[in-house]
């Protein structure tokens, strides 16, 4: 508390500078500065890969240090519901999720002003009533652990963020790629990031008539054949646009979908969310991507720590992972339908292990009991009565087992 | 059986030495040994060596005397008569320990005792007396004649008993000059060796004397002079073509432990060109590193690390211009063409008093001065790269020219792929050199050389790179009398990059950084007298950096322009330094340096706010500095101090203090040299950074010189070399203060070393142990990395072990064999995983606190030779190669990404298989 009020204090009273060469980072830049990354790539693999030049995975024994920090991942969300997720680091062996750190006291707290509980929900998440920030003032977050370690972050500024002007896309030879355009016409926010979520229908190869219920073959009442399922942004999307004479971001890249994707068979969604960042909470961000995403080359920065905003308060040398931030949030949907794409794009078949089987009268509660192997439709002998049925296993019949048949109210 | 005389010889002349080094005192030595065949003048110089007797005799008279001899703890009477039996020679000793030998007649060297009162005399009774062309030896006329003639050197009859002798030594094929050749006499023992120039000067007493010159693969000549008074006499030496089968190669070879110089590594390009390569052309920069205490970061790397000093504290001088970038291609190739140079230095802790504005090193490269006599030519065509030089005379004797290029094929190569990236990608480069020398007369001679090497590359039709060193200069050498000489230097170095960018029209830009640098220098050289050799001079550099611009790239292009301000500076040194021979054991080299930087307007700066971080939040206030103004000043002396004593003819120890200062720092996010690194001024806020280092070595050699043994040991320390914060911002950025950091250094190390350069079997084994770390602790700004406390640096690798193995079968068929393991580098590892932003991400270890796996790699090449015929029409040679023959795949890079919300680590090897490798090459 004290030494941020000090840093305030003297902050407070600098005199103003012009901004002009106050902010330096450029997103063109840093993409000249990948280009080169990606040149010494390809020159190694040009020049050299005739020589000998590879790349072998790297597992030393040493990533077993008994380490247990506190993980911060979220926002402040200065206009709607704020979730924050807490969790441990674990050990680099293995791939599952670390578990949620539970228990744990939330608060967003106003500069000199009121404080926010964050509800617990499951899974280390931490959930606020919607609320309205006031955009001028400045907030943090607090964390009491269920072991009464006290964390807060450092208080920070509330950006406001300016609508997205339109998600565009373009179908380029190899895929769909698609961008955001967006633009400050008051010229402030500079440092921007995006999240999304996209959604897409699919369907399983079977279109399943019949249904094994209550030990006999019935009538299936609901079509399990066409599912919508989705995924969340993994990398981490940022453009600055301090470079340039206006805040204005055209086309930044924000997914590139193979051209032969499941996602676009049929129809494809993507809500896209973007967020005003400071200049802070982005060279956070750039940093843990230079750290975490970059192509591996023969001149890699050395990753470096990263320090974020969050400190224990009774053992400031203690490591906390995370940057908090506030912000709104500014969202837009789109739809891309399978037919506005090049009709010669053909899609790789997520289903092109399925195969259909026949299940003989006799046979069908032993086969289908279980409920791993689905009934398609009837085989008809030539007296067109039943005497088996068509069958394969339930995840190429049943596209509830990689999504979902309700309908997501936003589809069109 | 001639070699086996020699090896006899040489193991002989070693012991008696040893034991003549234990018993100086004893009146009436005993000689035992066993003589076979040897030639009169040898024996004699064992006989000197082992008693301490001065033999005296005429040459031709003895010269077909051998001598067969086995001696048991005989006295040097009983020895000579024993030698003389049936023979008509006969010899006489006198009180001063002088033999006398004579054909026919006795000598009575002792006179009645009041003969002469009180004098001896000036010059022995007889030294060579009457010289007359000596039929048996092979050598041509010509060149005995001048050995055997008495040069009368000065006129009339001396003034003073000392007298200056002085000259330049020259090769007589070409009318090079030749570098560091012995120019000396045995009695007593006073010597020097040749400067750059070739130039030598003698203080010695007046009189009669034998002249010994010997250098690297020339010819060893004397000359019989006359010394009346100050004087010139100027030397050419022949190449050594030697008609045996074993080359002897003995000039300088008592260098390593008779030279002053501690730290210093020299290398001539016949050493160089043996050392294998991975793309089968020499590569000075490459051989540079197998040397004790040089390391790089990785392979594909050629920034050099010396004695754990960071790849911008090294001052690499081409000609005498400095170099900001010195390679090709990323650094798998060094920017200098193989064919025009001469020698190589490598100062790592005594540096001349003459350099300064580096803290590690000082690499010296020069080139030839081309040929005098003809024109000839050299060349080369590699798998890569070719190369041609040619050279010859302008005006005979008195002006020549050196031309030189070399250019690679990989952009042909690239547009032969089949991938359409690559095909649309280039990757070229060229070096061009042009050298100049002309002797205006005895006292003037003019030296002019420029350099250009220019680097392209592209990917796939996009951002397109280039870079470029420029480098100009221009000597006069002005002997002013035979013991002052002075040479003016005027240099010009430039080095830039670009970085154009044209796929994305509205983000279409291009990205500049240029440096140049503008240096005067005079340096005297006064060679006091056999004792005092003083160097000083006065040198002025001005820089001007343009640090960074980027501009848009047409009409559409939303990118603002933003050119940073040029930053300027001065940089003066005056200097003076004298080497001081106390006794023929001990001298001492002591030097002073005082340099004064300032960093000039125009220019904006920033102030802080005091005891906090610098950022851009902290900034209090900015000033404006016109032009001309002094917008920052530093100023220090440097102190360069060394000494040798000589425990023995073969052994001696040498201490030496440095202290160094550098205005400018290179900025680099990377562990290797990139294009894309800045050459960045000292200013306002970034000091200079100060080093200081302690060395000490012990020198030894064996078998009559042919094997050198050196242990060096030193510590370092540095002080404000430049660090950066985490994830620094470097491009572009008008104040980076608040993106680095000034840390402190410290480096330790010792080094061992065996050397054996000549014979069938050559080559040298290092091991080097050795630490660099660093230390970032602003505890009032809370700059902090690891705690505070030391951690390795980058290129902190303890344990080195280099061999460098050549085998000759015969004069036209040779391999050699370079092995080469050192520790992996540190590295910062990622130590757990969390999840975050929907991917699982990585929490990484302090700064370098784990290390790469070690390093090793093996390398053979072999040299195949076309006969040898002195005069034929081109000289051409192959020179096939392995590179890493075992095939090792040694990390260059580790580093970790997260894919599909895993986290993996990948080790990158560049040479991760044998490369083979074939090179022609010619001389005409």
């Amino acid at each position: 508390m004290l030494r941020n009020n000090n840093w305030a204090q003297v902050k407070n009273n600098a005199r103003p500078v012009r901004l002009k060469t106050k902010y330096k980072k450029s997103a063109a830049y840093t993409r000249l500065l990948d280009l080169l990354s990606l040149f010494k790539y390809y020159l190694v693999g040009c020049l050299l890969l005739i020589l000998g030049s590879c790349v072998e995975p790297y597992r030393p024994d040493v990533i077993q240090a008994p380490n247990n920090y506190l993980v911060v991942d979220g926002f402040i969300n200065s206009n709607g519901r704020t979730n924050i997720r807490l969790s441990r680091t674990l050990n680099l062996d293995g791939a599952n999720i670390p578990p949620g750190e539970a228990n744990a006291q939330v608060l967003i707290e106003e500069e000199g002003g009121p404080q926010f509980r964050l509800v617990q929900g499951n899974n280390g998440n931490y959930t606020s009533q919607p609320l309205q920030l006031n955009p001028i003032r400045r907030y943090r977050l607090r964390i009491r652990t269920a072991d009464n370690q006290e964390y807060a972050s450092d208080f920070v500024e509330n950006k406001i963020t300016p609508p997205i002007d339109s998600i565009s896309w373009k179908a380029e030879s190899d895929g769909l790629q698609i961008y955001a355009n967006t633009h400050d016409a008051a010229q402030k926010t500079h440092y921007y990031r995006w999240k999304f979520d996209e959604t897409w229908e699919f369907t399983t190869p079977f279109y399943s008539v019949r249904e094994y219920k209550n030990n006999q073959i019935t009538d299936r009442m609901i079509n399990v054949n066409r599912c919508w399922r989705g995924s969340n942004s993994t990398t981490i999307l940022i453009n600055s646009t301090a470079k340039l004479s206006q805040d204005v971001v055209s086309e930044f890249p924000i997914i590139k979908i193979p051209s032969n994707s499941v996602k676009i068979k049929y129809k494809y969604s993507i809500l896209v969310k973007q967020y005003a960042q400071t200049k802070e909470a982005y060279e956070y961000a750039e940093t843990l991507k230079k750290n975490t995403e970059n192509i591996g080359t023969l001149f890699d920065p050395l990753p470096t720590q990263l320090t974020g905003n969050i400190k224990c308060l009774s053992d400031p040398a203690e490591p906390v992972i995370g940057f908090v931030s506030v912000a709104s949030e500014e969202v837009k949907r789109i739809f891309i339908k399978r037919g506005q794409l090049p009709i010669f794009w053909g899609t790789l078949d997520e289903y092109s292990y399925c195969a259909l089987d026949s299940v003989e009268l006799k046979d069908v509660a032993a086969t289908f009991a279980s409920g791993l192997v689905l009934p398609v439709n009837d085989i008809l002998n030539e007296m067109g009565s039943t005497i088996g049925y068509t069958a394969s296993s339930a995840e190429c019949v049943d596209c509830r087992v990689r999504g979902t048949i309700v309908r997501p109210d936003f589809w069109e | 059986m001639a070699q086996f005389y020699r090896v006899l010889f040489f193991l002989l002349s070693f012991w008696v030495s040893l034991s003549a080094a234990q018993g100086q005192v004893t009146e009436a030595k005993l000689i035992s040994g066993d003589f076979q065949n040897l030639t009169f003048e040898s024996f004699a110089r064992v006989l000197e060596n082992k008693t301490g007797y001065r033999f005296y005799f005429d040459p031709a008279q003895v010269d077909s005397l051998r001598i067969n001899l086995l001696v048991q703890e005989k006295t040097l009477p009983q020895v000579l008569e024993q030698a003389f039996k049936n023979t008509d020679y006969r010899f006489a000793l006198d009180a001063h320990q002088r033999v006398f030998i004579t054909k026919g007649r006795e000598l009575t060297p002792n006179l009645p005792k009041d003969f002469f009162l009180g004098s001896t005399p000036n010059t022995p009774i007889a030294e060579n007396t009457a010289p007359t062309p000596n039929r048996t030896a092979a050598r041509s006329r010509n060149i005995n004649q001048s050995e055997l003639k008495v040069y009368q050197i000065g006129q009339g009859t001396a003034t003073s008993d000392k007298a200056n002798l002085a000259g330049h030594i020259r090769e007589s094929k070409s009318g090079e000059p030749v570098i560091g050749a012995a120019v000396y006499i045995e009695s007593p023992l006073i010597g020097t060796t040749t400067d750059q120039f070739g130039y030598y000067s003698l203080t010695l007493p007046v009189g009669r004397h034998e002249i010994k010159i010997k250098s690297l693969g020339l010819k060893n000549t004397r000359r019989q002079v006359q010394l009346n008074a100050n004087g010139k006499l100027d030397i050419e030496l022949e190449e050594d073509i030697t008609p045996l089968k074993e080359v002897v190669i003995e000039a300088e070879k008592d260098k390593n432990v008779a030279g002053m110089q501690m730290g210093l590594e020299k290398l001539d390009i016949k050493t160089m060109r043996q050392v294998p390569t991975a793309f089968g052309e020499t590569d000075i920069l490459r051989v540079v590193l197998t040397l004790p205490g040089v390391k790089s970061v990785g392979e594909g790397s050629t920034g050099l690390n010396v004695r754990g000093g960071a790849t911008d504290q090294n001052l690499i001088l081409f000609n005498d211009a400095t170099i900001y970038n010195p390679s090709h291609l990323f650094g798998f190739f060094s920017a200098f063409n193989p064919d025009v140079l001469k020698t190589v230095e490598l100062y790592k802790s005594a540096v001349p008093a003459k350099y300064g504005g580096r803290l590690s090193s000082v690499l010296e490269i020069a080139t030839r001065d081309g040929n005098k006599k003809q024109l000839a030519g050299s060349g080369g065509i590699g798998l890569l790269t070719s190369r041609l030089t040619l050279e010859g005379p302008i005006v005979k004797d008195k002006t020549s020219f050196l031309l030189g290029g070399r250019s690679t094929y990989s952009d042909w190569i690239l547009t032969k792929l089949p991938n359409s990236v690559l095909n649309q990608s280039k990757a070229s480069f060229y070096d061009l050199n042009a050298h100049l020398t002309h002797e205006i007369d005895d006292q003037n001679t003019l030296y002019a050389s420029g350099y250009i090497s220019r680097d392209k590359f592209k990917l796939g039709g996009d951002t397109l790179f280039n870079y470029a060193n420029r480098t100009g200069s221009v000597k006069w050498k002005h002997i002013f009398n035979n013991k002052l000489y002075g040479v003016l230097t005027g240099s010009y170095s430039h080095y830039d990059y670009a970085a154009t960018s044209e796929r994305n029209p509205v983000n279409a830009s291009d990205l500049t950084y240029s440096i140049d640098q503008n240096q005067f220098q005079a340096d005297f050289s006064y060679f006091h007298n056999a004792k005092h050799t003083f160097d000083f001079g006065l040198s002025t550099i001005h820089y001007n950096v343009a640090p960074g611009s980027l501009q848009p790239v047409g009409p559409e292009s939303l990118i603002a322009p933003d050119v940073l301000d040029r930053e300027k500076a001065r940089e003066s040194a005056v200097y003076i330094s004298d080497k001081f021979d106390i006794s023929p054991r001990l001298s001492v080299n002591v030097g002073l340096r005082y340099s004064l930087y300032q960093a000039l307007g125009p220019r904006e700066t920033y102030q802080y706010a005091p005891f906090i971080s610098k950022t851009t939040s902290s900034i209090t206030d900015t000033l404006l500095f016109r032009q001309g103004d002094v917008v920052a000043k530093y100023h220090g002396p440097e102190y360069r101090l060394s000494a040798k004593y000589s425990l023995s003819d073969y052994s001696s120890v040498k201490v030496s203090f440095n202290r160094m200062r550098q205005y400018i720092h290179m900025l680099s996010n990377t562990a290797s040299m990139s294009p894309t690194d800045i050459w960045k001024l000292s200013d306002a806020h970034l000091r200079p950074q100060v080093g200081e280092q302690y060395a000490i070595g012990y020198y030894r050699n064996f078998r009559a010189n042919t094997i050198e043994t050196s242990v060096e040991a030193y510590i370092k320390n540095m002080h404000d070399f430049v660090d950066y914060k985490n994830s620094a911002t470097l491009l572009l950025n008008s104040h980076l203060e608040t993106d680095v950091i000034n840390a402190e250094g410290k480096a330790h190390g010792v080094e061992l070393m065996v050397k054996k350069l000549t014979g069938k079997i050559n080559g040298w084994v290092s091991y080097t142990y050795s630490r660099s770390l660093v230390r970032v602790n602003e505890a009032a700004t809370s700059d902090v990395i690891n705690g505070g406390k030391y951690y390795p640096s980058n290129f902190d690798k303890p344990h080195d072990f280099t061999l460098i193995g050549n085998y000759r079968f015969s004069r036209r068929f040779s391999t050699s064999l370079n092995f080469n393991y050192s520790t992996g580098r540190p590295i910062t590892l990622p130590l757990a995983r969390y999840f975050a932003d929907n991917a699982m991400r990585v929490f990484y270890s302090d700064r370098n606190a784990y290390r790469v796996p070690d390093y090793y790699r093996a390398d053979f090449a072999m040299n195949i030779e076309g006969n040898h015929k002195v005069r034929k029409l081109a000289h051409s040679s192959w020179t096939l190669g392995i590179y890493n023959l075992t095939g090792r795949k040694n990390p260059y890079s580790i580093y970790f990404k997260t894919e599909n919300g895993r986290i993996n680590g990948y080790k990158l090897s560049v040479f991760g298989r044998p490369i083979p490798n074939l090179t022609y090459n010619f001389k005409f």
